[in-house]
């Protein structure tokens, strides 16, 4: 296990890329000191801003990154990782795990947006908060998030999952707008309330809401309503409202809205009968 | 007299290039052609100046030579890890790109306006592309556009008349006669509603009912203005339709669109405040319009959705070209801000918010855009160019801003230049200095220098490349 703390309060941005367990297994702890990271505009190496502890004893199999500290300024730690642990102890920036492909990262405080964006495998968990785009695309991209599992254990921000393609995304707070925007497939589940136009454009995949939501998106359609969901083989109590949608883009994603929280959707029940 | 024809008034993004300016001994005295901004600019432009190069010093702002100015803001620029580099919007595309080269020289984040405007729009246009033309086009031909969270009466004043509704294209005539019959019934409607209020005793000033149902002469075969807003502007008078929106509902709105056009029925009656046989009316307008336009402000990109709510209108756009022909354009507010998103993407590949601490250009608005930066605290040193931010940001960012070193170039006084550490005096680009900037629908068009500038002033492309060259000076000597 190789433990990094930071040595100050960072105040530019870091892009810390290169702390993956990919690239410190293949390294001397030596030439680990080496990395290069910018920040801001100069160029540093890994032990002018961390100091770096090589634990051999507790060394298991796998490679396992611990970072001891605030680093909510360090951009891309474990991106495009395939293998190992990245244990954060502390707040980390954006893009955490971008385009990862396999392995864990775990944050005990709360992480920024684009956690998890474009990933295709591997494991990502939140104790705290996280900011915006969780398992987007890059700007511009359609390609999403893409396999995998995104656990947030606090609340998140606007476009969780935009333009997913696959892969779990769990919410155990609340959320706020366009859950699930453009999203193809894939299943994002949020316990807590979601601020509204969840689902907006979407063409497929799944999206179940158990808290409150203002309204629906007109371009969704009512269907039934289901006692119980299930979300990656387990079963979510409801009853819920299943919506399709969005019929504006063609398109065939199933929203599954709480029914008791929502009392106002009410008067959709009419289309039932 | 000498009679300056042809000139192009540097105010708002309608760039109106047939202004005539009359000069005597070096003074503007009359303007012909222009609304009454930019008139106000040509006549006024020379308050409040800033005469000299100012310099910080024990905490109040000194006169300095050129030569300290310029060496103070390269070491600023050197000496700071992630400086920022911002405004551009109103100055000429030739000192963006000195700009450019200086961003990627000190390794900063450039960033201009439409940061805070049009940003939205351009992120949606490079998610879902766009369909759009030149103003010329619509002149012409557009029987039907819509102003869509935008007040064209009131920031883009001859907008209506040059290009769309009120001018006389070659295929399409201008309904201002129509326009003019109706503000007289209007005004006798007012009148007769306020005399009767007052016989009945009611209240004189209570808002009248807004009518939802269409107005006859929208289905008349004559151009059309529709207007969508939260409340009724000036522009919404002169409509033939107003479609008041609920704040903060664009999206489901544009998105009920989309349905109708595409034959779909809704599950609600109402869509953000407005009844769903309206919205079908509407989208009837619209289908049968030769050529449509919508025009959109900052009503949408700047509310709940923002990139999402263009994202719905382009699809709107895109879904109706299936029907009919039409078009999307946004309005820009400044008369280069277009320019800076062109400048920035030919020299960088990326139109606003690019990064380069790392040699090389990084975008992605939300991370490398200023107001987030400076909000995340991030930023050490601040250079500002025809621009004031301490104005217009959000509080937090504009603290964080002048916290740190700041340098200023702008031909005014402003609440930024006023919390700077360097400030330059720089001449106004299209009237006291030449260059080019380019109009909302992306067409270059020439600035015109009218008169001299005054001596102790130089341009900003002057400005910025001694800045650059004092950069590279300290840069070398220091290796
Ligand atoms: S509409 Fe805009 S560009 Fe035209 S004269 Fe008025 S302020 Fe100037």
């Amino acid at each position: 296990m190789i433990t990094l703390y930071p040595k100050r309060l960072f105040k530019a941005p870091l892009d810390a890329q290169c702390i993956t367990p990919d690239i410190f297994a293949e390294k001397p702890v030596s030439k680990i000191a080496e990395l290069q990271i910018w920040e801001g505009n100069q160029k540093r190496t890994l032990d002018q801003l961390f100091k770096i502890e090589y634990n051999a004893k507790n060394q298991s199999e796998e490679m396992t990154i611990r970072i001891l500290g605030d680093v909510r300024k360090a951009r891309r730690i474990g991106a495009k990782m395939s293998t190992g642990k990245i244990i954060i102890d502390g707040d980390t920036g954006m893009h955490l795990g971008e385009e990862m492909q396999g392995g864990t990262i775990v944050v005990a405080g709360s992480a920024g947006s684009w956690t998890g964006c474009m990933m295709k495998k591997g494991i990502i968990q939140i104790k705290g908060d996280a900011g915006d785009y969780i398992g987007a695309a890059y700007r511009g991209s359609t390609r999403g998030m893409n396999g995998g599992e995104i656990v947030i254990q606090g609340n998140a921000g606007n476009e969780v999952g935009c333009f997913m393609r696959n892969g779990l995304i769990r919410i155990d707070g609340n959320v706020g707008q366009f859950v699930g925007i453009h999203m193809r497939n894939g299943t994002i589940i949020v316990q807590g309330n979601s601020e509204g136009r969840t689902g907006a454009q979407m063409s497929g995949g799944k999206i179940v809401v158990c808290g409150h939501t203002p309204s629906i998106l007109p371009t969704f359609t009512v269907d039934s309503i289901k006692s119980k969901v299930k979300v990656n083989g387990e079963i979510v109590k409801g009853p819920f409202y299943k919506f399709v949608g969005d019929l504006a883009e063609d398109g065939n994603g199933k929203l599954f809205v709480s029914q008791i929280q929502n009392p106002h959707l009410k008067f959709y029940e009419k289309y039932l009968e | 007299m000498p009679v300056v024809s042809h000139v192009t008034c540097p105010v708002c993004g309608s760039f109106c290039d047939d202004i005539e300016v009359i000069v005597k001994n070096n003074v503007i005295t009359d303007v012909r052609n222009a609304c009454a901004v930019g008139a106000a600019k040509f006549l006024d432009y020379a308050n409040h100046r800033n005469a000299k190069p100012l310099v910080r010093k024990n905490g109040e702002l000194v006169e300095a030579s050129w030569d300290e100015a310029v060496r103070k803001s390269a070491e600023i620029l050197i000496d700071a890890t992630y400086p920022l580099l911002y405004g551009w919007s109103s100055t000429s595309c030739e000192a963006i790109r000195v700009g450019l080269e200086l961003a990627e020289e000190v390794g900063g984040v450039i960033d201009n306006t439409s940061t805070i405007c049009h940003g939205p729009s351009i992120l949606s246009i490079q998610d879902v592309g766009i369909a759009s033309c030149t103003l010329g086009q619509l002149r012409h031909r557009a029987d039907l556009i819509f102003y869509w969270g935008c007040n064209p009466w009131s920031a883009h004043p001859r907008h209506v008349e040059r290009y769309t509704t009120f001018s006389n294209g070659r295929f399409q005539k201008s309904t201002w006669r129509a326009h003019v019959s109706r503000l007289g019934g209007i005004l006798s409607k007012k009148r007769l509603r306020r005399a009767i209020n007052l016989v009945l005793g009611r209240d004189v000033f209570a808002t009248p009912e807004i009518s939802r149902e269409l107005p006859y002469n929208m289905f008349q075969k004559k151009r059309k203005m529709v207007v969508v807003d939260v409340r009724k502007t000036h522009s919404a008078e002169a409509a033939d339709y107003f479609l008041q929106v609920e704040p903060n509902k664009d999206y489901e709105l544009l998105q009920a669109f989309r349905m109708l056009i595409a034959d779909e029925e809704l599950d609600v009656d109402h869509v953000a405040g407005v009844p769903v046989e309206t919205l079908n009316e509407i989208a009837d307008v619209m289908i049968g319009c030769k050529l449509g336009v919508i025009f959109f402000g900052l009503g949408l990109t700047m509310t709940e959705g923002k990139i999402r709510n263009i994202d719905a209108a382009i699809s709107l756009v895109r879904d109706l070209n299936q029907r009919t022909k039409f078009l999307i354009m946004p309005m820009r507010g400044h008369f280069n801000v277009a320019g800076a998103n062109v400048v920035f993407t030919w020299q960088t590949g990326y139109p606003f918010a690019v990064d380069f601490s790392q040699g090389y250009p990084q975008y992605n608005p939300g991370e490398t855009s200023v107001i987030d930066i400076l909000c995340r605290e991030e930023a050490d040193a601040g250079l500002v160019i025809a621009s004031d931010p301490v104005a217009h940001f959000p509080k937090k960012a504009a603290q964080n801003l002048v916290k740190n070193p700041l340098i200023v170039i702008d031909p005014q006084t402003t609440p930024t230049s006023l919390m700077a550490d360097v400030v330059f005096p720089s001449t106004f680009v299209g009237i006291e200095t030449e260059g080019t900037a380019y109009r909302m629908d992306h067409v270059p068009l020439p600035l015109k220098k009218i008169v001299e500038p005054p001596s102790n002033c130089l341009s900003d492309v002057e400005i910025l490349q001694r800045i650059l060259h004092e950069v590279r000076r300290i840069r070398s000597k220091r290796k």
